[in-house]
């Protein structure tokens, strides 16, 4: 069931959150001899992510995360293809008043171990997760909530303390997943061993490092059905062992992180299929605005005239990236294509004027810095790309440095690059998450940019509840970076799968919001 | 150290008291570097996603920042008592990262160590009976190259041929998923626990995942042993008692067999000793080759992490397996050779 509710409040209209109650109410996960007899055969997942926590209060990492999508439901889910919330533990949410969101949970539901699924255990989930606080946590996304009401067992009320439309995204994640009370400590962690939940597969066997083991859950009640009765998960440490293993037919997914090399490799292979979909994953670059040279509104605005992105995906990542037309990537409510609009095409003579009109001395020195050693050795080709493209022009010249990543990143604040490559993967699928973090107060990486205007628009698109009115504000958002170019985006990279024969349903999952939903896959053994 | 003449469990007692020192000296060694390098657990995991405030409260909740010395002496504590607490990164206690890692990295020792000997032992007696013959050269630079090239070349050799282009064995693993699943875990040494488990399958699945890593680091060692049995054989050929025994009509072989290469392999025990140390630092980059989730595997794995705690309670336990085997070696070396005195 679909509903959507338009609610009537006096400032901001009113935010609904439309949700779909897809699953059935009879339980989808098995029958009730918990055989699962109609399943998929069972089938391995070999990925490079690793697993900090198997508890959604210990980890704020893809790899754990993976585990959890699969493991725990929480109230909202997005299914695969889309970007708006829909219902999985719940079966309706919608904001009462942009600080007030109540959902309403399914009747019925329970956890793998028979437990009741209630709204006193989606309040202990949240509120433990604040409490514990972990410094391997996401508990920094809960930030917003003030306080959580229960007044019966399937309404959850949450008062937050500031307008907040992306709360509803943030429920999405792991850091709202829902945990049973009845087995998690309040103030501590969960053992891996203990860790359980309500989602389509339960956790049969954890080996840190080496591998997981999950099964379907015949109690799990929503839209993410199991194709498959067991799934294997195993963890690599080099790209170029999972390659290996995916084209020997020793795994039959190979998920994250291939090399571009390595994919383009295996496009060539008979034995498997290499399966691509949208990415969120993206690759910028960071003005330091401390840095006499970066202060320059003009050199700024001149480097984003030049470059190249199209060069930059082709010749740097053998065309298995996209370019990145504004911070905010394609297929995001609100997302302009802020950079094309302003800049066009890669021009050297505006790029010239540009200058000239500032009286900026050509050629600008320009210090470029990356760092292979976090993001792989493509980046040593993209700022070898750059520094090509900039060159060129005549109208800089420009010194290429690379450090570790853990210099990397005291080098860029001390201001050791005008200008240094960063990538970033979103909390969760709305643009703010690709604003916010990088336009208020000089961004997270503290490059010094200041602009009350985009601290403004930042707070309006936060506090807007209609979605029109919003996505103008998050378009201005995204224009006005484009103009003060505190960074350039350069590319998004796809969400990129390889296959086995016999699999079924990688493709449906491939999209930006990265979860890998191990229940729409299936294999024919 | 002991002096002639002394006995031998005086010898004992003073090589174990200098294993305290010797810890000590290098789990401070550790604590340092760690401290030295760039960046910290915290950095390593979230940097570049959170403000410098926000890192700097993920360092206080982890007590990273603490003065050093409060760290350091905390951490002496810790190993003192054997507590060596729990992983930074992933909140594992250290402890079992040893209980439930060690296995897999004692399997590969062992099983590397008997291919290192099956390998290195006949090839440095032939070597050293033919002196100077085409198979001797040959010998030699077989032995110069296994333990020259890097142990990851060779691994990655073996992987492209033995994996991919044949197709004959498994690239990486301690086994296959399946076997790993169903495989009771009873002394976290999976070979053993398939034998337990009368699993004949799951026995074949370790073993054909074995052999390419063990023979692999197994590689690096037979190259010493060649030429450590080679030289000893040339020198024991050379002895008066060889001569004396020819001389008595005993047949060739049994010189070679029951009194040249016997007492060549004498000195091999010491120097055995000396080899656990290239045997576990070889480990490491085998296990990492092929996916071997054993120690080395998870030392990597938490160095990138910076997870400090991990890093030191591995590197603790091996200085410490390292120390206890050379003074193992040591006493067998006396127990075994009479002209050793202490």
């Amino acid at each position: 069931m679909v509903r959507r509710r338009l609610l009537a409040l006096a400032s901001a209209g009113v935010m609904a959150v439309s949700l779909a109650a897809c699953g059935s109410d009879d339980g989808g996960g098995g029958d009730e001899n918990g055989g699962g007899s109609d399943l998929g055969a069972s089938w391995i997942l070999g990925t490079t992510d690793s697993v900090t926590s198997l508890d959604p209060a210990g980890a704020y990492d893809l790899g754990s995360w993976t585990l959890m999508y699969n493991m725990y439901q929480t109230l909202l889910t997005i299914p695969a293809g889309e970007n708006t919330p829909q219902g999985d533990a719940a079966e309706s949410c919608d904001y009462d008043d942009p600080q007030t969101f109540t959902c309403t949970l399914r009747d019925g539901l329970t956890f793998a171990n028979g437990n009741e699924l209630t709204s006193s255990d989606v309040k202990f989930s949240i509120e433990r997760n604040v409490n514990i606080e972990d410094p391997n946590g996401a508990s920094g996304l809960l930030a917003s909530v003030d306080s959580i009401d229960t007044p019966d067992d399937t309404t959850v009320t949450f008062n937050l303390n500031k307008p907040d439309t992306t709360f509803q995204f943030v429920l999405t994640t792991n850091a709202a997943a829902i945990v049973d009370e009845d087995t998690f400590p309040a103030d501590a962690l969960v053992d891996n061993a203990e860790a359980v939940g309500s989602g389509p597969f339960s956790m049969d066997q954890y080996k840190a490092g080496e591998q997981a083991v999950l099964t379907a859950n015949t109690e799990y009640d929503g839209p993410k059905e199991a194709q498959s009765e067991r799934v294997f998960v195993q963890y690599y440490q080099q790209p170029a062992q999972l390659k290996q293993a995916v084209e020997n037919g020793e795994v039959q997914v190979a998920w994250r992180s291939l090399s571009p090399t390595d994919i383009n490799d295996l496009k060539n292979s008979d034995s498997v299929e290499v399966v691509e979909g949208e990415g969120s994953e993206i690759r910028y670059w960071v003005w330091q605005l401390a840095n006499q040279t970066a202060k320059e509104k003009a050199t700024r605005q001149a480097v984003a005239q030049l470059i190249d992105r199209e060069a930059i995906a082709e010749n740097a990542y053998d065309g298995t990236v996209d370019p990145l037309l504004s911070i905010v990537p394609p297929g995001f409510p609100g997302q302009v294509d802020a950079f094309a609009d302003k800049y066009g095409e890669p021009n050297v003579e505006a790029a010239e004027k540009l200058l000239a009109d500032a009286g900026v001395q050509t050629p600008v020195n320009l210090t470029l810095g990356y760092t292979p050693s976090h993001y792989g050795p493509n980046a040593v080709d993209e700022a070898s790309e750059l520094q090509r493209q900039l060159e060129d022009s005549g109208l800089f010249k420009v010194s290429l440095k690379s450090a570790e990543w853990e210099q990397y990143q005291n080098l860029y604040k001390e201001g050791a690059y005008d200008l240094f490559q960063l990538g970033w993967f979103p909390d969760f699928l709305d643009a703010d998450n690709y604003l916010s973090p990088f336009v208020v107060d000089g961004g997270f990486y503290q490059n010094n940019y200041s602009s009350q205007q985009a601290n403004q628009l930042v707070e309006e698109e936060q506090a807007t509840a209609e979605a029109g009115a919003r996505e103008e504000v998050l378009g201005e958002l995204q224009q006005l970076v484009a103009e003060d170019v505190p960074l350039i985006p350069s590319w998004v990279g796809k969400n990129v799968a390889v296959a086995g024969p016999g699999v079924n349903g990688v493709e449906e999952t491939l999209d930006p919001a990265f979860i890998f939903r191990l229940w729409t896959v299936s294999y024919d053994g | 150290m002991a002096s002639a003449g002394g006995s031998l469990p005086r010898y004992i007692v003073q090589r174990v008291l200098l294993i305290v020192p010797m810890v000590l000296i290098l789990v401070t060694i550790v604590f340092l570097l760690l401290r030295v390098a760039p960046g910290d657990p915290v950095s390593a995991s979230v940097g570049g996603r959170l403000s410098e405030a926000a890192q700097a409260e993920r360092r206080a909740a982890l007590g990273l920042d603490r003065p050093l010395y409060v760290q350091y002496f905390e951490y002496l504590g810790d190993v003192a008592t054997l507590q060596f607490g729990e992983t930074i990164s992933d909140n594992r206690p250290i402890l079992d990262i040893v209980k439930e890692n060690g296995g897999a990295t004692l399997t590969l020792a062992v099983a590397a160590f008997l291919i290192a000997l099956a390998i290195g032992l006949p090839l440095g007696a032939i070597a050293g009976r033919f002196r100077d013959s085409a198979g001797d050269v040959v010998i030699r630079i077989f032995g110069v190259i296994t333990y020259a090239a890097p142990v990851f070349y060779w691994g990655l050799l073996f992987q492209l041929l033995f994996a991919g282009t044949l197709g004959w064995l498994p690239s990486s693993g301690a086994a296959t998923p399946v076997t790993i699943f169903e495989v009771e875990t009873k002394t976290h040494i999976l070979l053993i626990d398939a034998i337990i488990a009368g699993d004949s399958d799951a026995v074949v699945d370790v073993l054909e995942h074995l052999i390419l890593p063990a023979f692999t680091l197994g590689l690096l060692l037979s190259g010493i042993f060649i030429r450590l049995v080679r030289v000893n054989m040339l020198q024991t050929l050379q002895g008066d008692y060889i001569e004396a025994a020819r001389a008595r009509g005993i047949g060739e072989l049994r010189v070679l067999r029951a009194h040249a290469y016997r007492n060549a392999l004498v000195p091999l025990v010491t120097v055995i000793g000396l080899q656990v140390a290239l045997l576990m630092s070889g480990a490491v980059l085998t296990e990492a080759t092929f996916n071997w989730p054993g120690l080395g595997n998870e030392l990597i794995e938490y160095i990138n992490q910076r997870d400090y705690a991990a890093v030191q309670g591995i590197i603790t336990l091996f200085a410490v397996v390292v120390v206890l085997v050379s003074i193992a070696i040591d006493i067998i070396t006396a127990l075994i050779d009479p002209r050793v005195r202490y």
